[in-house]
C-alpha cells in the first residue's frame, strides 16, 4: 500500500464507500486483477472498514461516571461559603441594579391601581374632616341657638369662618 | 440549600428597599412646617383600623386623575402636600385617647397653630388646630375622641374646607363614614 499513491487510496475509498462511479469503479477493478498489490490494498481496506463496523461505544458504569463527575468537585480549594463562586458574584452585582430600577420606578411610576387606592383613601380621609365639621357644627348649634344654624353649613369651613370668635370667647 | 440563603437575601433586599422608601416619603412629610406627630397608641389601643399616609407625589398623581372628571377637585388636591389619617378603636377606657389629645394640644400651642374650634366634653372631644404663614394655610389638624374612636387627621398644605362636602360628592366612592 505504501507503493500506491493518496489518489489511488483516495480511489479504493471510494469504491468501498461506494462513491465511486461505475466508469471508474470498473476501472479500479480491471487494474486489481492485473495488480496484486493494489488488490491487496482493496482487500486489506475492505477488512479495515468491516472491523471498524463492528466496534460498538461502551457505556461506562454508573459508579464510574459518578466518580468522574466528582473529581472538578473534589479539586475546588474554597471551604465554607465561597462568596466568589459565579453565583454569588451575580447576586452582588444585582444589588445595584435593584437598587436603582427601584429608585427609578419607585417614586414616580406609580400603578393605576395604587393611584385609585390612594384617591378612595383621600375620600376617607376627607369624609372623616367632613365628619368633624358636621359634629362640630351641630355642637355649636346646641350652644348658641337656632339663629346660627343657617350659617353652619356642617362643613369645616363654615365652622371655621363663622365660629373663630366663638371659639375665642369660650376659651376666655 | 445555598440558593435558599440566596433568594431569602434577595427577597429581605426588596423588602428593605421598599420599607426605606416609605419611611423616606414620611421623613420628607415631617420636614414640612404643616406635618403634626401624633404619637403611638397602638401599645394601648393595637394597631389603627384605618392608617393613611399620602404623600405630595401621589396626591399629584391622584390630582392629575381627577382633572378630567371635575376640575374642581383636582385644583383643591393639587394645593395638598401631604395628608395623614390614624384612626383607633376603642374597646374600653378612652382615657389614654384623651391624654394623647392633651399632649398633641399643648405641643399644637407652642409651635404657633391656632385653634379654630373645641369641643370639650365628658363623652366626646372635638379640636380642629389651623398652621397659618403670612396669610397661606400650612396645616389643619382635626382630633376626635370619643367613646368609640380615636380620629387624628393633619392636612398639609391649602385646604378650603367649604369645597370639601362638594368634592367629596365627586369621589363616588362609599367611604364607610357616617356624617349624619
Amino acid at each position: 500500500m505504501n507503493t500506491y499513491d493518496d489518489k489511488r487510496e483516495q480511489q479504493i475509498n471510494a469504491l468501498l464507500d461506494g462513491e465511486l462511479d461505475k466508469a471508474a469503479a470498473d476501472a479500479l477493478k480491471s487494474a486489481a486483477t492485473d495488480d496484486r498489490e493494489l488488490a491487496r490494498a482493496i482487500i486489506e481496506a475492505y477488512q479495515l472498514q468491516q472491523a471498524m463496523d463492528g466496534i460498538h461505544v461502551e457505556r461506562a458504569p454508573v459508579s464510574l461516571r459518578k466518580r468522574l463527575r466528582a473529581i472538578p468537585r473534589k479539586q475546588r480549594t474554597a471551604p465554607g461559603i465561597g462568596w466568589f463562586q459565579p453565583r454569588w458574584v451575580v447576586a452582588l452585582a444585582a444589588i445595584p441594579l435593584v437598587i436603582v430600577a427601584l429608585s427609578v420606578m419607585q417614586p414616580n411610576t406609580p400603578s393605576a391601581s395604587e393611584i385609585a387606592n390612594a384617591r378612595q383613601q383621600l375620600a376617607v380621609a376627607f369624609a372623616y374632616l367632613d365628619k368633624a365639621g358636621v359634629m362640630t357644627g351641630r355642637r355649636i348649634e346646641q350652644t348658641v341657638g337656632y339663629t346660627m344654624a343657617d350659617a353652619i353649613t356642617g362643613s369645616v369651613n363654615s365652622v371655621i369662618k363663622l365660629h373663630h370668635e366663638t371659639s375665642r370667647e369660650k376659651e376666655a | 440549600m445555598k440558593r435558599s440563603v440566596m433568594k431569602k437575601l434577595i427577597t429581605g433586599l426588596f423588602c428593605g428597599l421598599l420599607s426605606l422608601s416609605a419611611s423616606a416619603q414620611e421623613d420628607e412629610l415631617k420636614d414640612l412646617p404643616g406635618y403634626v406627630d401624633f404619637g403611638d397608641l397602638s401599645a394601648l389601643y393595637g394597631e389603627p383600623k384605618i392608617i393613611i399616609n399620602l404623600g405630595g407625589t401621589m396626591l399629584n398623581f391622584v390630582s392629575m386623575m381627577s382633572s378630567a372628571e371635575s376640575p374642581e377637585t383636582a385644583e383643591l388636591i393639587s394645593r395638598l402636600k401631604g395628608i395623614r389619617v390614624q384612626i383607633y378603636t376603642i374597646n374600653e377606657s378612652s382615657d389614654a385617647a384623651k391624654r394623647q389629645f392633651s399632649k398633641v394640644k399643648d405641643k399644637l400651642k407652642s409651635s404657633g397653630w391656632e385653634p379654630i374650634v373645641q369641643i370639650n366634653e365628658d363623652h366626646e372631644q372635638v379640636l380642629i388646630y389651623m398652621k397659618m404663614s403670612g396669610g397661606d394655610m400650612e396645616g389643619l389638624t382635626v382630633m376626635v375622641v370619643d367613646e368609640e374612636e380615636a380620629v387624628f387627621v393633619n392636612v398639609i398644605g391649602q385646604l378650603n374646607p367649604a369645597e370639601l362636602g362638594k368634592v367629596l360628592k365627586t369621589f363616588n366612592v362609599d367611604v364607610g363614614v357616617d356624617v349624619d
